[in-house]
């Protein structure tokens, strides 16, 4: 089943001299489930193509298409909705709220969708992601590799049927990268969730069921990886 | 956690020190409104009572009235007090000069009579005496003496002592006592002077309405009513052109203390949240929609406010505090009724709805624009702010070193906090020039005593000798002795410095071949000692004053306005220089005009054509008089009486003694009363100004903690980022001076112009204030910038830079 679609997606920056052509008409679609690994050189437009999939930032043209709604043709306040119950996003730099403990930031989402969070469920994933005695720590009081464990808990919080990760183990060595890796994978097959994830790793990208290579902002896809 | 908006407690806990900046913005902001406010409230109060003291606690006065007319007033359910005034003229009581006249008893304690001795007059044969003039000086009686006196038509009646009242200063400071009859013994009188029927309303009585009423009902014609404008002016009800003036300057002051107090909070909570743009760009990305974002900001400002307000409030009613001790420790007994702690309602409530509102506001506008921030934002980091002028940055970095480059660049580029930043630092100096108009207005309006005011002052028609003048120095607690002669003397000089309006008036002056002209009136000669010519100084307009100097070229000082028939006008235009023939028993003598005053203090009792003033030793030569006329003594302790009965064992029965005490110390309480609030609403607003420019500068400083890091990560020195940051405050605050000088200045003028024009107020560049606004702004700017800087400077970069 179809779940995500992206439709001749071309994304510019800046105009005359300074026009840069992040996207050219990129075109392909997400089954449900799929776990689909991004890479490509740094500045070939691997993050704007995620952020559009995203619906963080609009293209110049083309089309976004999630569940079969045209994601760009949306108001704002159901974008809102969207992103909060369809998507869960986790980023290079861990983006977490600063002043909000481990288990605040992780029912954030819940809370901004007016929802009384499953404590049990809650609890599940803390347990999961080995964060369960840190809960009441503030982020800054984690290393780098719990920090983006919380901003993966974060992301799985509403049960999305979409995460979109960018470079989560960027600034992570081998081991934490590893056991993140591990988690979201263990995660997407445990709540059937489709993964799109940008890595500069080889290694990891072996892991996907696709793997896409963008190039100058030329989507290329380069077939399986593990199964 | 049970919400979302939980998160705005979170931030304010976590983010101590930014929200302590921004609670402190919005407390001043609501302390400014605030105490503005409730000192106006309190001020009124204050000068109400003060007016009551001065001019009397009525508010309509009826000329003339019939019985039906006094009885229909009377009778009036909005009128809380009335009686008659009836002013007799004046008299002589026991051989001394003396004011007559008759005052209901139920109306004297709103005229500010009080009997302290003794009884009201009541029947046609009592009356009742100033206090001072029962002294042995003076009249020596006391209750149940008989007293005799004497009436303007010349008759001769006989009265008895029934009562003493306190003192009046103007009476007192005259030598005239006042002396009240009983009104069963004024209505035996054929000479009334006039007969005024005083009407005090309640409380909240619409007056101007009660008033037309009555002059319909009774058909009594304008110029038989007479209105207490000064009171009426205070308690807000007066129609008069100067009160309305003066409303509206208040008017107009009072909003821009309104606007301030907004531009101030808004400026706070524009930078507050505007340095945050990457956090709503977070949430969004997690899911927060635009109106959850509005959501958090405008609950964040509650927050904030719920806090500033109480503090903001509780500084308003300190500083009307202050101003009400300070009145109630010069005098309390006028203030009496005043209690300490005033508690203003206008001036709350005025601080509560301007920080409600504001913040309303001021949160609605920044809100949107967060809740606006596309989520993207944040993923990506430094786009908070778009260079869109890079043409102008490269242009600076060739004129200035890179560091000042960067600091105007910084304030320049983002041109909405830069706008906001200028017009919070402008609005405050825009206020505190607009509020100087009251300084000047005060001023010119009210006067103070002089260094030359005198405590006691002594005349005589005879003339003191010099002896007495020495024995009066050699009092003990006597500070200073000073005595003028005077003499009218024949005085010529060129016609044509004769003003074309004097000759009108007098109708052709005849010109002597040489050009002087033949004197038809006396000139006013007037013998100064040292000090007075050193005081005199003050009202130099042109020329020098030194004693030897004159002695030296037989000198004259020339007076240019001279006061005729109560009206000042100039009758001359003397130049330096100018030569005066004066007729002297010796013949004609020539002086020189050596230095020019704009007027004497005092009023000559005849009309003369002009003034001069010379010294002791030329005036003696010219009228071979040398005893004074007049002697004036001021006091080492005002209140020293050993010293004032010294001086009163001094005085003989052709030297009246006047005892100027009372009359000062009521003319500097009066100017007091208003000095304190004027000076104080200058004052507040000058420090709630420095107070939000330091606020200003720190919250800005503190929300570029991050960038501040990086550029020192990038090899910026600690001198370096001083200075780029200095810059960029003197930026701030040099657009915001220039803009609030200017506006300032219109606004004076406008002022002064428009509304203060019936107060003889003259605008004037107000050059000496720009120059202190300027130096205050550069002090204020390097200040404000040091603790932030220490500050930053303190944290290692890393933390800095780290930090979201």
């Amino acid at each position: 089943m179809e779940i995500l679609k992206a439709e001749e997606l071309s994304k510019t920056y800046g105009r005359g001299e300074t026009k840069v052509e992040a996207l050219k008409k990129v075109s392909f679609s997400v089954s449900k489930g799929e776990f689909i690994s991004i890479v490509g050189p740094s500045g070939s437009g691997k993050s704007t193509l995620l952020n559009l999939l995203g619906a963080l930032d609009t293209p110049t043209s083309g089309k976004v298409f999630l569940n079969g709604r045209d994601v760009f043709t949306m108001q704002e306040k159901e974008l809102a909705v969207l992103r909060r119950r369809n998507i869960g996003f986790i980023f290079q730099a861990y983006n977490l709220v600063p002043e909000l403990n481990i288990e605040e930031n992780i029912v954030l989402p819940l809370l901004l969708d007016y929802k009384k969070p499953e404590q049990h469920y809650i609890d599940e994933l803390l347990d999961m992601l080995g964060l369960t005695e840190r809960k009441y720590h503030l982020p800054n009081q984690l290393s780098g590799g719990q920090q983006q464990r919380v901003a993966i808990g974060r992301a799985l919080a509403s049960k999305p049927a979409i995460i979109l990760a960018d470079e989560p183990t960027g600034n992570l060595d081998s081991k934490n990268s590893r056991e993140v890796i591990d988690l979201m994978r263990l995660s997407v097959e445990k709540y059937k969730q489709t993964l799109i994830m940008i890595t500069h790793d080889q290694n990891y990208a072996s892991f996907a069921d696709r793997v896409f290579q963008v190039e100058d902002g030329i989507v290329t896809e380069l077939g399986g990886g593990r199964r | 956690m049970k919400s979302y908006l939980t998160l705005v407690n979170r931030y304010l806990t976590a983010q101590k020190k930014k929200t302590w900046l921004v609670i402190v913005g919005t407390a001043i902001a609501v302390a400014l409104v605030t105490g503005v406010f409730s000192m106006l409230d309190v001020f009124l109060q204050f000068e109400k009572l003060q007016v009551i003291h001065d001019y009397g606690n009525y508010h309509l006065a009826v000329k003339d009235a019939s019985d039906k007319e006094i009885s229909y007033i009377k009778s009036r359910i909005d009128v809380q007090n009335s009686g008659s005034w009836k002013d007799l003229g004046y008299g002589t009581i026991n051989g001394l000069d003396c004011k007559l006249g008759a005052l209901d008893q139920a109306f004297a304690g709103n005229m500010n009579i009080k009997v302290i001795q003794g009884k009201h007059p009541t029947a046609e044969n009592e009356i009742m005496l100033e206090k001072w003039a029962t002294e042995s000086l003076y009249l020596n009686s006391s209750i149940g003496d008989s007293i005799r006196i004497t009436f303007p038509d010349s008759t001769q009646r006989e009265f008895i002592v029934s009562g003493i009242y306190n003192d009046i200063g103007n009476m007192k400071a005259a030598g005239v006592p006042g002396v009240f009859l009983s009104t069963a013994g004024a209505d035996r009188l054929t000479s009334i002077k006039s007969n005024l029927y005083l009407v005090e309303f309640k409380k909240r009585v619409n007056i101007n309405k009660a008033v037309e009423e009555i002059k319909t009902v009774l058909n009594i014609t304008d110029d038989r009513i007479g209105l207490n404008n000064r009171l009426l002016a205070v308690i807000g009800q007066s129609r008069h052109n100067a009160a309305i003036g003066l409303y509206a300057t208040g008017a107009v002051l009072f909003c821009i203390v309104l606007t301030a107090g907004v531009v101030m909070i808004y400026n706070t909570f524009n930078i507050s949240v505007m340095e945050r743009v990457r956090q709503f760009g977070l949430l969004r990305c997690i899911g927060a929609s635009q109106s959850q974002i509005r959501k958090l900001v405008r609950r964040e400002g509650v927050a904030i406010t719920l806090r500033a307000i109480p503090l903001g409030i509780a500084a308003g009613i300190m500083m009307t505090f202050a101003c009400s001790a300070l009145l109630k420790y010069f005098n309390n007994t006028i203030f009496g009724e005043i209690p300490l702690f005033t508690i203003s309602f206008i001036g709350i409530a005025g601080g509560v709805i301007t920080g409600l509102l504001t913040v309303f506001i001021a949160s609605f506008l920044p809100a949107r624009k967060a809740a606006q921030v596309p989520p993207v934002n944040a993923v990506t980091g430094s786009k908070d702010f778009k260079i869109s002028k890079v043409r102008k940055y490269s242009f600076l970095t060739k004129v200035l070193r890179v560091e000042a480059a960067m600091g105007v660049n910084n304030a320049v580029m983002k041109k909405r906090t830069f706008v906001l930043m200028s017009c919070s630092i402008a609005i405050s100096i825009t206020m505190f020039l607009g509020f100087n108009v009251f300084v000047d207005f005060m001023h010119t309006s009210l006067k103070t005593t002089k260094p030359y005011t005198p405590d006691i002052s002594l005349a005589s028609e005879q003339g003191i000798d010099h002896q007495v003048h020495f024995s009066l120095q050699a009092i003990g607690g006597v500070k200073r002795v000073y005595g003028r002669m005077f003499s009218y003397v024949d005085a010529a000089f060129d016609a044509s410095r004769l003003s074309d309006t004097y000759k009108e008036s007098m109708k052709g002056i005849a010109v002597k071949d040489n050009g002087l002209f033949v004197p038809t009136e006396k000139s006013w000669l007037i013998s100064y000692d040292a000090s007075q010519l050193n005081w005199a100084k003050a009202d130099l307009i042109a020329g020098e004053i030194s004693e030897d100097e004159i002695n030296a070229n037989n000198g004259v000082i020339a007076v240019a306005q001279q006061l005729r028939r109560n009206i000042s006008t100039e009758t001359a235009n003397l130049k330096l220089g100018d030569k005066i023939y004066i007729n002297t028993p010796a013949g004609v003598e020539e002086l020189t005009v050596m230095g020019i005053l704009r007027s004497v203090p005092f009023n000559s009792k005849e009309l003369t054509l002009t003034t001069f003033i010379t010294t002791e030793e030329i005036f003696t030569n010219l009228t071979d008089e040398s005893v004074f006329k007049a002697i004036d003594i001021q006091l080492k302790k005002k209140n020293d009486e050993q010293a004032v009965n010294a001086i009163k064992g001094l005085v003989n029965d052709t030297i009246s003694f006047r005892d100027m005490r009372q009359k000062n110390s009521e003319i500097n309480q009066t100017f007091l009363t208003m000095a304190v609030f004027v000076y104080g609403f200058v004052g507040v607003i000058a420090l709630i100004s420095i107070l939000n420019i330091i606020n200003t500068m720190n919250t800005s400083i503190a929300s570029k903690t991050r960038y501040l890091g990086i550029m020192r990560a990038v090899g910026m020195s600690g001198d370096q980022l001083n200075k780029m940051v200095l810059t960029e405050a003197a930026a701030y605050n040099l657009a915001g001076c220039l803009a609030g000088c200017v506006l300032g200045i219109a606004l004076q003028k406008l002022l002064i112009t428009n509304y203060l024009s019936s107060f003889h107020i003259v605008w004037k560049f107000p050059l000496y204030q720009i120059i202190l606004i300027l130096i205050i702004t550069l002090l204020v700017t390097v200040l404000s910038v040091i603790s932030p800087l220490k500050r930053i400077r303190a944290r290692g970069i890393s933390e800095v830079v780290n930090a979201l």
